[in-house]
């Protein structure tokens, strides 16, 4: 079995001002070149579990272990970068905050410019770019830390479908050159076509944790379901949430 | 240059190249408080004056029907010029249309029992537009000569002597105007002008005035989670509020530049006062720090604990307006009356001021600007740590 980068036992944590806990003891792990579909409805915790894991938060129960001090990005799922810059200066800021020298870091920036097809918008305002290209430019920044761990908030979400497929690709590329990958969305098909294994949180705990083809069959008593999300329906149920 | 000084200057950098493309900021930071030392240079500037001010255009009706009443009037009008008029109603019509300024009434009775003229048999008209100093002077002006005209009287009836020693025409030297002087003209030896005390105080408001352009960003970074990505690449709140003070700071000081240069060009070039800038530079650099770091301070604060940009706007540029108000930034402290003056000195803006002027106006020394410089750094550094802990909250 491959050794896991990341670890975390009986997670838990509640925010000052609410009475339910949004992390109510969850475990988990990821390997390298793993990727994990992270699912569960609004509410589920998966944005508290993500911040966790990168460290913006201190969990009040459990631990995580980093095996090998990886190096865990974030893709959130807001365009989180300068829209008045241009796409080669939002790159060239963040890139500077990493500490690289000089020739290093213009090598990271090329690279990234490189691998999420930005070279005819490196001199436009990200503001005057279209979605798709924000959303790449949103991959790429966190690209630039060369990540051992992405963790990636519904990278997709407004995209037109060959934007979606060419940033699918990419995280695909990404597991295959040994990225670990957390991938949560609301889009059961992405999980499908990317992740081999999933997550599946609702009110702060883990309902499914496993192989998504295993989960698929089902056990004797779940008869088996035909898509990801009657298999999501089925956990978390039908009624709506806030 | 250890990592985190170069965080601290590439997010300074970031911060200057989003002011650059950010118009509405640049306007409200530099052509703002320019237009403001502009126009309260030429509006402010015989009210700040010691110099003398010229008595307001004058209309006279004279309706005691007496030769003294009609000798008084008409000597009055032979030294200073003016206008007569038949009737009250005339009058008025003149100071609607704006003809004359000002009307002296002189009503009929105006002798009493022993022959001698009565100031309440005196009525002095003035227009809405009046400048007060200019009202002022015309009202010691008519007294002056009320009291003359007494005493002329009396000494007539005395004798050809006394008449001789009090013949108004060997009095105009003693009874003239004093020489009047401020303290910062005692203590600098300057002319107090209005653009000496505009440009400090729009100085400061303009510099307090960062709020807008710091509320855009750091508002726009928390909602977006830019403050929360840069943080997943090891940049600690501290760097980036370092960053901000550092480039907003810099900020602070082309303002200063371009306001010194409104001051000692534009306003004279436009026929106003020059500003006087032979300054002591450390007093002077002292006080502009303080002032910014305070001002750059109050910015990050507002900016750290409001949810949006309508509110942060809404709060730090009606807080801006309020302090500028009570400090004597919009109605110069010689204009409150002394329980505002009072009042103005316990405010942020009220101690920049006060600290600046010294150094603009007068003479500094260490009493004098150290306890505002110190008032003032403490409070930038109230306003920065509940900025960081804001910041830190996300």
């Amino acid at each position: 079995m491959t050794p896991a980068l990341l670890s975390a036992t009986g997670l838990r944590y509640r925010y000052p001002e609410q009475q339910e806990p949004a992390l109510q003891g969850v475990d988990m792990s990821l390997a390298r070149g793993e990727a994990l579909g992270l699912l569960g409805p609004n509410g589920s915790g998966k944005s508290t579990l993500l911040s966790l894991l990168l460290g913006l938060r201190a969990p009040q129960g459990g631990s995580i272990a980093r095996h090998g001090a990886p190096v865990v990005a974030w893709v959130p799922q807001e365009y989180a970068f300068y829209p008045q810059m241009t796409c080669l200066e939002n790159l060239r800021f963040f890139v500077s905050m990493l500490g690289l020298p000089a020739a290093e870091a213009g090598v990271r920036v090329e690279g990234v410019v490189a691998a999420c097809q930005l070279e005819e918008f490196t001199g436009r305002q990200a503001r005057h770019c279209s979605g798709g290209v924000r959303r790449r430019l949103n991959i790429a920044i966190a690209l630039l830390q060369k990540p051992d761990v992405l963790l990636l908030d519904e990278p997709t979400v407004g995209v037109d479908p060959q934007s979606r497929a060419f940033l699918l690709d990419q995280v695909r590329q990404l597991v295959q050159h040994g990225t670990a990958v957390v991938y949560a969305t609301h889009y059961m098909e992405e999980v499908a076509g990317v992740c081999k294994r999933i997550l599946l949180l609702d009110h702060g705990k883990v309902l499914a944790d496993g192989d998504l083809q295993t989960l698929l069959r089902g056990d004797g008593d779940d008869g088996g379901f035909d898509t990801l999300e009657a298999l999501f329906m089925h956990y978390t149920h039908r009624s709506l949430r806030e | 240059m250890t990592n985190r000084a170069r965080q601290v200057l590439r997010i300074a950098r970031k911060e200057w190249l989003l002011l650059l493309r950010n118009p509405h900021g640049l306007v409200v930071l530099f052509l703002m408080p320019a237009a403001f030392i502009l126009v309260m240079s030429f509006a402010l500037k015989n009210t700040l004056s010691s110099a003398s001010v010229p008595l307001p255009a004058t209309g006279w009706v004279v309706e005691d029907g007496g030769r003294i009443a009609a000798t008084w009037s008409g000597d009055w009008i032979g030294r200073h010029g003016g206008q007569r008029f038949e009737t009250r109603d005339a009058l008025r019509e003149a100071l609607r249309e704006r003809r004359v300024q000002a009307g002296v009434v002189v009503l009929p009775q105006w002798l009493d029992d022993q022959g001698a003229p009565r100031a309440d048999r005196v009525e002095l008209w003035l227009s809405n537009r009046v400048q007060p100093s200019s009202a002022g002077r015309l009202r010691a002006d008519i007294g002056i000569s009320l009291l003359q005209a007494r005493v002329n009287i009396a000494a007539a009836r005395a004798g050809p002597f006394a008449s001789v020693l009090l013949d108004s025409s060997n009095n105009n030297g003693a009874i003239g105007s004093p020489t009047t002087r401020y303290l910062y003209e005692i203590d600098s030896g300057r002319k107090m002008t209005a653009v000496q005390q505009s440009v400090p105080a729009w100085l400061i408001f303009g510099m307090f005035f960062v709020v807008i352009p710091i509320a855009g960003v750091l508002i726009q970074e928390r909602n977006d989670g830019t403050l929360t990505r840069i943080a997943t690449f090891g940049v600690r709140p501290a760097a980036v509020l370092a960053g901000k003070l550092v480039a907003f700071m810099g900020l602070n000081g082309i303002q200063l530049l371009c306001m010194l240069l409104v001051g000692r060009w534009l306003v004279p070039a436009l026929g106003g006062d020059a500003l006087y800038l032979d300054l002591h530079f450390g007093w002077f650099a002292l006080m502009v720090f303080v002032t910014s770091a305070a001002a750059v301070g109050l910015a990050l604060l507002i900016a750290a604990w409001t949810r949006n940009f309508e509110h942060a706007a809404a709060l730090g540029g009606g807080a801006n307006v309020l302090l500028a108000a009570l400090a004597g930034i919009m109605v110069p402290r010689p204009l409150m009356p002394p329980g505002m003056q009072a009042v103005s000195e316990a405010s942020p803006m009220g101690w920049a001021l006060d600290g600046m002027q010294v150094v603009f106006l007068g003479s500094p020394d260490a009493a004098q600007v150290l306890p505002k410089a110190l008032l003032l750094a403490g409070f930038a550094l109230a306003c920065l740590a509940l900025a960081w802990r804001g910041i830190r909250r996300g």
